[in-house]
């Protein structure tokens, strides 16, 4: 944000230097001002998200151990998705931005992943920056869409919830393509799918008639890994955007700290000529008596 | 030949829930017991878990049939070289798989001990009194789950 503003900026100003008058020292001093206050809120977003990305790490380690283990039936019984299946897109994101590249990450993903797939899909998007970035390409797709997501840690509640909407929402849909950031470290995100397979395709799962289970069970199990799958999607997410978060904010802070030193440069060395050049007057107009 | 088979495995097992398991297979039973918010087990050698299913209480030791249970309100308990635990689970499932590996995710599951019987009766008493006055369809059937699942607790939490 600040690193795409300075280069112009500090260009225009060491050109004018040698033109410079008092009236731009009130300019540059203003300047200054905002960009030491911009300076100092970076600083503390930075660091309540360095705070959050403690919490969220913390309660991603326990999600993806339950959502990980949850899904492991569908490696576990090497199950692939049936030919003809309805697919559809989660996006999972959040309404809050100053997050780097969290949530166009995702939005380009999904849209690599829908051009595979040929034919169009629909997609339903968690969190509002989601759905302003996939509206820019696929508006006619995006079928549901929720808000209120990213200010604190998403719990299983809010999973379940979503799962029920969009299941109970006729949107038509037998298989689920989940896409999150996946939060490979500190400073790294990736966009990943999780596969939510349907009851159909589980049952036609080569190792899955080893499993024994009642009829009426799988249809709870599968209401079940949906909403696991999802609370596991939006908690990763999470942890990965108040990383990316800390990051951003961090940048931000430099590049104002940067700009600070360089425009405070420029404003030592124009006071110093407007000194110098009134000095100069002085002299000239004594040495002539 | 598939149902006798494991309504012969599921008896077996629970007469013998109060003693220890011997060294049942060359693998171990490997345990992954896990809540949303919390990992209790995480891969974990253990010697025999007792879930409650919804159809029916069952003991599961390494080598038992690969199978997906449904899991109702009730204890689950963990027995280990060390010792046991129990824990009480509001509803999940269970699914064993054929390498002796056994993922439990519930809901919620806390140890029994940390239950306080005096609130379970509470809440007990202020569900039943909701799901009488309940206009709803919808809530009527909500408070009518709450009750069931303070009911197996309190159940669970004298019963220990």
């Amino acid at each position: 944000m600040f690193a795409s503003r300075a280069q112009p900026v500090a260009s225009v100003l060491s050109a004018g230097v040698q033109t410079r008058n008092m009236g731009t020292l009130r300019e540059i001093q203003l300047r200054l001002n905002a960009i030491k206050n911009i300076g100092k809120i970076t600083k503390s977003m930075k660091m309540i998200a360095s705070t959050k990305v403690g919490k969220a790490q913390r309660a991603m380690e326990s999600a993806r151990v339950y959502g990980s283990s949850s899904a492991s039936i569908y490696k576990n019984a090497n199950t692939v998705p049936l030919e003809n299946e309805d697919k559809v897109y989660i996006v999972s994101s959040s309404d809050r931005g100053l997050c780097g590249g969290i949530h166009s990450s995702v939005a380009k993903a999904t849209r690599r992943m829908m051009a595979a797939d040929g034919a169009s899909s629909n997609v339903i998007v968690l969190g509002d920056k989601a759905k302003n970035q996939m509206s820019r390409t696929n508006r006619g797709d995006i079928q549901l869409s929720f808000n209120q997501i990213g200010k604190a840690i998403p719990t299983f509640a809010e999973a379940c919830a979503a799962a029920d909407t969009i299941k109970t929402s006729g949107v038509k849909f037998d298989t689920a393509t989940i896409v999150y950031n996946e939060f490979t470290s500190a400073i790294a995100y990736e966009a990943t799918p999780i596969n939510v397979y349907s009851p159909e395709a589980l049952k036609a799962a080569d190792a899955f008639a080893a499993y024994e289970l009642d009829d009426e069970v799988l249809e709870n199990y599968n209401e079940f890994l949906f909403a696991n799958n999802i609370y596991w999607g939006l908690v990763e997410g999470h942890a990965s955007e108040m990383s990316a978060k800390r990051t951003a904010m961090e940048n931000a802070t430099k590049n104002a700290g940067e700009m600070v030193d360089r425009l405070t440069m420029t404003y030592n060395r124009s006071r110093q000529a407007a000194i110098t050049s009134e000095l100069v007057d002085i002299i000239t107009g004594a040495s002539a008596l | 030949m598939n149902f006798l088979a494991r309504s012969v495995r599921a008896v077996r097992p629970v007469r013998m829930v109060r003693s220890y398991a011997t060294e049942a297979a060359s693998a171990g039973l490997r345990l992954t017991f896990a809540v949303p918010h919390q990992t209790i087990f995480k891969d974990v050698s253990v010697t025999q878990v007792n879930i409650a299913a919804v159809s029916g209480d069952m003991g599961i030791l390494a080598s038992h049939v690969p199978s997906i249970e449904q899991l109702r309100p009730g204890v689950i308990e963990v027995i280990e070289a060390a010792g046991s635990k129990k824990f009480f689970v509001s509803g999940g499932f269970a699914t064993m798989n054929p390498d002796s590996s056994l993922n439990i995710n519930a809901v919620e599951a806390f140890p029994v001990e940390e239950f306080s019987a005096e609130t379970v009766r509470h809440n007990l008493a202020e569900a039943q009194r909701q799901s009488n006055s309940a206009s709803t369809e919808e809530e009527k059937l909500a408070a009518k789950i709450e009750v069931e699942v303070l009911e197996s607790l309190q159940a669970a939490i004298s019963a220990k």
